[in-house]
């Protein structure tokens, strides 16, 4: 009875330590209210033993008496009970990820392989000579990013943005101006900056009425990719100082500008660019407008979060 | 440059106030952005002030309940935390 008072008392204890009632005492025992075997010193040991089947909790049911601690049938209700507690809470939050975290959309934009990475990059530097910049479409959705260089994707930009903030710290590092809150401060302003982006060209979206297919992920995908131009600006400027950095950056700035308005112009303006028209009419002379601004934000904003690092 | 993520959610707080204050009748129908001015026929292009007046109804409608939610958990945290 005693072991089953105690088997109870475990189960209890393992899931609402805070309304633990009091074991059974026995004489000879340690502290009563402890949760936890105490063997910080040796003669606590001795009371190990013992105190398992007392029920401590669970470090110390897997203790000596262990094969008489589970065999006991009331255990093993226990352990049933809290392994299908477990398994229902997994299934419940399996089943409503999908509501606040697109999940399987998600998966789409971390489909890449190295060719594309290192395909990307190259573009992201020198989008020049690149010609057709269409995403290509399989039965009515977009290929994945392995298979079309043109698609967006979410590793580089999410690479890209932890590398800048390391980066970052260790610009500041060379400079005796690190402190470790710095890295989070530095990710928060960087992550802040892309929120205000992000937000600021919905709206601008919405007020100019474009039917586009440009969904948000796709947009932050877009907006990540200056942070690749950023970390080349300030690794040139710790190497060569200054000069490197304003150099590469205004390389990169270019860059990026060409790069946003060659993919932009396919999403923003869709009618018109597909013919290779150039734009007329009231509507789409705004549309270009607001292309040229989303893409002349970056530069900006690639100085503005870099200045600061390179002294 | 101490632009966190806190921050941006606090002047976003505060730009929705804004929008949500505007009243009906004393100023938006003065100005000529009242939500029965705006809506000018079915014509294809709705144009960026009918959207922009949408834009206001809809947070001053929508947004209320939430913001008064909003706000008061806002007021206590700076009254507990400065």
């Amino acid at each position: 009875m005693h072991s089953a008072d105690a088997a109870a008392g475990t189960a209890r204890q393992r899931k609402w330590p805070s309304k633990r009632r009091v074991p059974v005492s026995q004489p000879g025992m340690g502290d009563p209210h402890q949760l936890f075997d105490d063997t910080s010193s040796a003669q606590s040991r001795g009371y190990g033993a013992q105190r398992a089947a007392g029920g401590l909790g669970y470090p110390a049911a897997a203790a000596s008496p262990q094969a008489t601690f589970l065999d006991d049938p009331m255990s093993n209700v226990a352990m049933a009970y809290g392994s299908s507690l477990a398994a229902h809470g997994k299934e419940l939050v399996d089943k409503n990820i999908n509501r606040f975290i697109p999940v399987t959309k998600l998966k789409y934009y971390f489909a890449v392989d190295t060719m594309y990475v290192g395909r990307k990059l190259g573009l992201l530097f020198f989008p020049y000579l690149h010609q057709d910049w269409e995403v290509q479409y399989q039965q009515d959705t977009p290929v994945a990013p392995r298979f079309d260089i043109n698609a967006p994707d979410l590793y580089i930009p999410a690479m890209a943005f932890i590398t800048y903030v390391l980066v970052a710290g260790l610009a500041l590092g060379t400079q005796d101006r690190f402190s470790p809150d710095i890295l989070g401060l530095q990710a928060s302003s960087a992550l802040a900056w892309l929120t205000l982006e992000v937000v600021a060209i919905l709206l601008s979206l919405y007020l100019v009425t474009v039917n586009t297919d440009l969904t948000t992920i796709d947009l932050v995908a877009f907006l990540g990719y200056k942070y690749v131009g950023m970390i080349g600006g300030v690794l040139m400027g710790l190497l060569f100082g200054k000069i490197g950095y304003y150099l590469v950056l205004g390389w990169c700035c270019v860059s990026i500008f060409v790069f946003m308005i060659r993919t932009l112009r396919l999403k923003i303006l869709a009618e018109a660019a597909a013919e290779g028209v150039p734009v007329r009419g009231a509507r789409n002379q705004l549309r270009m407008y607001l292309t040229m601004a989303v893409a002349a934000a970056q530069p900006l904003l690639m100085y503005w979060l870099t200045f600061h690092l390179v002294r | 440059m101490a632009f966190t993520l806190y921050s941006l959610l606090q002047a976003a707080l505060l730009c929705v106030n804004a929008i949500a204050v505007l009243h009906e009748e004393r100023f938006l129908k003065n100005i000529g952005w009242g939500t029965d001015q705006g809506i000018g026929g079915f014509g294809e292009e709705p144009g960026i002030k009918s959207q922009l007046m949408n834009l206001i109804r809809s947070v001053r409608t929508v947004m209320r309940v939430p913001l008064i939610i909003v706000n008061s958990i806002a007021i206590v945290l700076l009254l507990l935390f400065g």
